[in-house]
């Protein structure tokens, strides 16, 4: 694999590293360790309802499953299981048209390297099932093994996360950058398989950046064991994180369809084009280092 | 051509998604509001906010908070609770965004702080002193209450969105509606907003 896939998986990471900034309770984290930004000078593209909407039925459906879980409580049975599969699922399937939970990890994956179907399913699906079930043992850790605040591990087991991840990217950011810069100089052939590979096999990097727990899982999951039924919330934090795999599988289904098509389209190589590949990713690789500096600083 | 197809794409998908990465945040905490206007004998004093926390995210404070495990919040406890699970969010105003005449009024600080559990689920307390005194002329408030990160949704309280104290000296209007002069979440939606008139009686 060339450069750019590690330029890909750096930028995956760091995706997925932003989408944790915003991860932080802003009730339970230190204003220093947060991000927040309260007016913005960066407009989306889309005006997006949907967004609204989504929010709406998560809501729904957390109430519904905690009442639920208080019914299995309270009245000792198992009638509401199949409701709260259903419910658990549901809510993971919308928990992840929301935004993170590595859609834009997944879809960098395809954009830029070559999986078959297969593998694109395997990579999106990993990336959401260990976002999910390292929740689910996150809670069973801290809870039964550590017995320390979960709220506080949340946020330290977040914050260092993300200071692994931009040391990372900083550092491999500027290797490319300056390897690229002397490849282009040196005019040699654009294919040259690089030492950081080891770092970067795809399936490795999707369970890496699936680690971060899923705020969504920790909660049933503490819910669930508040009322004595420790296998319920496992079951459900599984049930959410299957949901969640699911969203990702059509959106990677998708994915993979449209950049079919889509390279159907390509012609022949071109001398402006190779200076135009180098360009590009001399640009990626000194994008990746600044902005994996600048949240390092931040994170620190 | 193909390679420079694929790093042409993805590129542009990384700016996008880099211009767009604060909307990732996506609601993990919902809050129920009620807030109080409360006046005197000037004018509006202030007002109180009342948040209803969800289920889920009163267990995962009761937990860390509640270390006797009784139910009850006793002083010690809802010390720790102020310190570890709300004055945080000092730095963002306390998600209160409020405007006199259009012009913005910074929440420095609440007072009257409490927490306790009713009915298994986490409930704050507080007031925001907000002084204004009334004149023959209407004094136009707004009050808009959500979290910038997008972490927590605010909502009002479906039965009773909001009361008001000691209005007998006053003319007073309020009414909840989305204010469609603001834009939070990245121009993403207008938020549910307390508009508030008040004048002295004629």
């Amino acid at each position: 694999m060339s450069k750019i896939l590690i330029i890909v998986f750096l930028l995956c990471i760091f995706f997925l590293s932003t989408s944790t900034v915003n991860a932080n309770n802003p009730f339970t984290a230190k204003p220093e360790k947060q991000h927040i930004e309260p007016t913005s000078l960066v407009k989306p593209l889309i005006k997006n309802k949907f967004f609204v909407k989504i929010i709406f039925w998560q809501q729904q459906l957390r109430e519904k499953m905690s009442s639920l879980i208080r019914e299995a409580k309270t009245k000792k049975t198992l009638a509401p299981l199949f409701i709260l599969i259903a419910s658990g699922f549901t809510y993971g399937v919308i928990h992840a048209t929301g935004p993170g939970h590595g859609k834009a990890v997944a879809l960098s994956y395809i954009l830029s390297c070559k999986p078959s179907f297969f593998q694109g399913l395997v990579f999106g699906n990993l990336v959401a099932l260990t976002h999910g079930f390292s929740g689910v043992f996150f809670v069973l850790i801290v809870k039964f093994l550590l017995h320390t605040s979960i709220s506080t591990s949340l946020d330290t087991m977040t914050n260092i996360t993300q200071i692994i991840s931009y040391s990372l990217i900083t550092c491999l950011g500027l290797f490319i950058f300056f390897t690229s810069i002397i490849k282009w100089i040196k005019n040699k052939a654009a294919h040259h398989e690089s030492r950081t590979r080891i770092f970067t096999h795809p399936f490795i990097t999707a369970m890496a950046v699936g680690l971060i727990p899923c705020p969504g899982v920790v909660m049933v999951m503490l819910f669930a064991i508040s009322m004595d039924l420790t296998w319920l919330g496992i079951l459900l934090g599984s049930t959410i994180s299957f949901g969640m795999a699911s969203t990702i599988t059509l959106i990677m289904m998708a994915g993979i369809s449209g950049k079919t098509a889509l390279f159907s389209l390509a012609s022949r190589h071109t001398r402006i084009l190779t200076n135009l590949e180098y360009l590009i990713e001399v640009t990626a690789g000194l994008m990746v280092a600044c902005f994996g500096l600048i949240f390092l600083i931040n994170s620190l | 051509m193909k390679h420079i197809v694929r790093k042409l794409i993805f590129t542009i998908a990384c700016l996008l998604i880099f211009s767009n990465r604060t909307t990732w945040a996506h609601p993990h905490v919902f809050i129920e509001q009620n807030l109080e206007i409360v006046f005197d004998e000037k004018g509006m004093a202030g007002f109180n906010v009342h948040w209803i926390f969800d289920d889920m995210f009163s267990i995962m404070i009761c937990e860390d908070h509640d270390v006797n495990k009784n139910g009850i919040l006793e002083k010690t406890e809802v010390a720790s609770i102020k310190e570890k699970a709300f004055s945080y969010i000092a730095e963002f105003d306390y998600f209160i965004y409020v405007k006199i005449n259009d012009n913005p009024f910074k929440v420095k600080y609440v007072t009257d702080f409490s927490a306790k559990i009713n009915h298994d689920k986490l409930i704050y307390d507080f007031f925001i002193p907000c002084h204004i005194s009334a004149a023959k002329e209407f004094k136009h408030i707004k009050i808009a209450t959500y979290d910038p990160s997008y972490y927590s949704a605010i909502y009002y309280s479906n039965q009773h969105p909001f009361t008001i104290v000691n209005k007998a000296k006053f003319e007073a209007g309020i009414e909840i509606k989305k204010d469609k002069s603001t834009l939070i979440y990245y121009d993403q939606i207008n938020p549910w907003t307390l508009f508030l008139d008040f004048r002295l009686k004629q």
